[in-house]
C-alpha cells in the first residue's frame, strides 16, 4: 500500500525493548497524531521509523518498499526534531538547501528549491538570515522547509509546537495545518498537547507501554475511548 | 574588636593575592633578570646554537600540532560515536594518562621501544623524529580531549542525526557538521598542544638526546646549559616562555 506500514515492530535500546509488537498504518495523505503518557515509547517509535534505531523484530514499509534495514540517509524521511535541529553555522538558505547539497545537487538547483520551500513556509526574504536571529516560529518553519526540500516520502514531527509561545501558537498551528493539507505524504506528529492534536490532526493513535492501544479518526477515539486509562488521558479533549 | 564572619572574606583575598603575586612575579622575573644584563641577553638572541634550537623547537612543535590534528580529530570522532567495552579504560590510557605522564618516563619507554635495542628493529633515538614522537605523546591528547568534548556536545543536540535524515552519510556529517561546529575547540586544543610541545623536556632529553644543531631544542638547551651559559639559557628561557604565553593567550581568545 502507499503510505507507511509498521508490522509487529519490536524496538528499543540494547536489551530493553520499549516498542512491543506494534503495528500501525498511515495512509498516503494522512496526518496521524501520536499521543501517550511519558515513557510510552512515542519518541522511540519516531527514531525507529527514521532509522536511528533498528527494530529487533517486524518490518517497516514505506510506499510498498521494505525500509526496515535501509540506512537513515537513504530513507528520504523528512524529520523535524523538537528543537528543530537547525545548524547554527549555516544561514537560513544553507540550512534549507543542506539536504540537496549533500545529494550533490548543483548550486542553482539548491537555491531554486530552497527558495520554493521558503516561499511555501512564507519566509521569503529570510535567505541570508542567521539562525540565531529567528524567532521560535520562524525556526520551526525553516526546519520544516529543510525537511520538505528533500521531497520526503514521509514527514515526522516531534512536538512541533512545544517551543512556540502561546500568543503566536494559534497562527503557527494554522499555517502548519494549511501546509499539511498541501502535502501528499503521510505525516506523523508526536505531541503531549491536546489542543495541538485537535488542531492539526485527523487521525489519533494512543500509545501506552510500547503498544498502540487505540487508533482511528480523532473524533471517534475521543468519543469512544477503549479503556478507562485512555478516557482519563483524553479527558482534556472533552473539557 | 570581634572578628565577624563577614571579615573572613579578607583571608580569601589575601590568599588569592599571594598566589597571584607568586605566579606573575615568577613569569616576570625572567624579564627583570634580563634587564640587568640586557646587551648580553640581546646578543644571545643572535647565538646560532640558540637560534637553531629555537628553529628545531618551533618546527617539531608545529609538526606535533599538525599530527595531533590529523590523528587526534578522527580519534575524537571515534570516541564520540562508538560505544564499546572498555571504552573508559581506553580513553583514560590514550587521552588522560599521557597528559599527566612523567615526560622522563615517557622518554625512557620510547628509548626502549624505538631506540638502539628496539624489539621492532627501528632506531629512531637521537633524531628529529624522536623529538616529534616524544612531544606528540604528551601534547596530542589536548587536541583529542577538547575536540571530543565538543563533538559530544554536538551529538547530544542530535544535529548529526538530523543531518543524516537529510541524506548526509556519516563522513559528510563529520565534514559538514562536526568539523565546522568545532573549529574553535579544535583551535584551542591545538594552541595548548603546541604550547605543551614547545615546553616538553623529559621525553626529548632522553629519547632525542641533546645534539647541538641536530636535536637540541630550547628546553634541552636550558636544562643542560643553565649553570654554565646562564645568559644564553636566560635568553632561551625568554624565547620559549614568551612563545608559549602567546599561544595560551590565543587559546583564551578562542574559548
Amino acid at each position: 500500500m502507499k503510505g507507511l506500514s509498521l508490522k509487529n515492530i519490536e524496538a528499543g535500546y540494547s536489551d530493553r525493548s520499549i516498542i512491543k509488537d506494534l503495528s500501525l498504518d498511515v495512509g498516503q495523505t494522512e496526518t496521524l497524531v501520536l499521543m501517550g503518557p511519558s515513557g510510552s515509547g512515542k519518541s522511540t517509535l519516531l527514531l525507529t521509523i527514521l532509522g536511528i534505531l533498528t527494530p529487533k523484530k517486524g518490518t517497516i514499509t514505506l510506499n510498498d518498499k521494505d525500509i526496515t534495514n535501509v540506512p537513515i540517509e537513504e530513507r528520504n524521511i523528512g524529520y523535524l526534531p523538537q528543537d528543530y535541529g537547525l545548524f547554527p553555522h549555516l544561514n537560513v538558505m544553507d540550512n534549507v538547501a543542506y539536504g540537496l547539497a549533500v545529494r550533490g545537487k548543483s548550486k542553482e538547483d539548491q537555491e531554486a528549491m530552497a527558495k520554493e520551500m521558503l516561499s511555501l513556509v512564507e519566509l521569503m526574504g529570510f535567505e541570508k538570515r542567521r539562525i540565531q536571529e529567528l524567532s521560535g516560529g520562524q525556526k520551526q518553519r525553516v526546519g520544516l522547509a529543510r525537511a520538505l526540500a528533500i521531497k520526503p516520502h514521509l514527514l515526522l514531527l516531534d512536538e512541533p509546537l512545544s517551543n512556540i509561545d502561546q500568543v503566536t501558537k494559534v497562527d503557527v498551528a494554522s499555517e502548519l495545518r494549511k501546509l499539511f493539507s498541501k502535502l501528499e505524504i503521510p505525516k506523523i506528529l508526536v505531541t503531549h498537547n491536546h489542543e495541538d492534536a485537535l488542531f492539526l490532526s485527523e487521525k489519533l493513535a494512543i500509545m501506552i507501554d510500547g503498544k498502540i492501544e487505540q487508533a482511528g479518526e480523532l473524533n471517534k477515539v475521543i468519543k469512544f475511548p477503549k479503556t478507562p486509562f485512555i478516557k482519563k488521558l483524553l479527558m482534556p479533549f472533552n473539557q | 574588636m570581634k572578628f565577624g564572619t563577614k571579615n573572613y572574606i579578607v583571608i580569601l583575598y589575601f590568599l588569592a593575592g599571594l598566589v597571584l603575586i607568586f605566579s606573575i612575579s615568577t613569569f616576570l622575573y625572567q624579564y627583570i633578570a634580563a634587564v640587568g644584563s640586557f646587551s648580553a641577553v640581546l646578543g644571545a638572541f643572535g647565538n646560532s646554537r640558540i637560534l637553531t634550537a629555537l628553529g628545531l623547537s618551533l618546527l617539531s612543535a608545529f609538526a606535533t600540532a599538525a599530527l595531533a590534528i590529523i590523528f587526534g580529530v578522527p580519534l575524537a570522532y571515534v570516541l564520540t560515536m562508538k560505544e564499546f567495552k572498555g571504552k573508559l579504560l581506553v580513553e583514560t590510557l590514550a587521552v588522560d594518562v599521557p597528559q599527566t605522564f612523567p615526560p622522563i618516563a615517557e622518554g625512557m619507554i620510547f628509548l626502549l621501544m624505538l631506540g638502539p635495542n628496539s624489539p621492532l628493529h627501528v632506531n629512531l633515538a637521537s633524531t628529529f623524529t624522536a623529538l616529534v614522537i616524544a612531544k606528540f605523546f604528551i601534547s596530542a591528547p589536548f587536541v583529542v580531549s577538547f575536540t571530543t568534548r565538543r563533538f559530544r556536545e554536538i551529538k547530544q543536540t542530535g544535529m548529526n542525526l538530523t543531518a543524516r535524515s537529510l541524506g548526509a552519510n556519516p563522513f559528510l556529517v563529520f565534514t559538514t557538521i562536526f568539523i565546522p561546529l568545532s573549529f574553535k575547540d579544535i583551535g584551542a586544543g591545538v594552541s595548548l598542544c603546541w604550547s605543551r610541545a614547545m615546553g616538553e623536556l623529559g621525553g626529548s632529553l632522553l629519547f632525542a638526546s641533546v645534539i647541538p644543531y641536530q636535536t637540541e631544542i630550547i628546553p634541552t638547551f636550558i636544562a643542560t646549559q643553565a649553570k654554565t651559559l646562564t645568559i644564553e639559557a636566560l635568553a632561551a628561557t625568554i624565547l620559549v616562555t614568551t612563545a608559549s604565553t602567546l599561544a595560551i593567550i590565543s587559546f583564551k581568545k578562542l574559548t
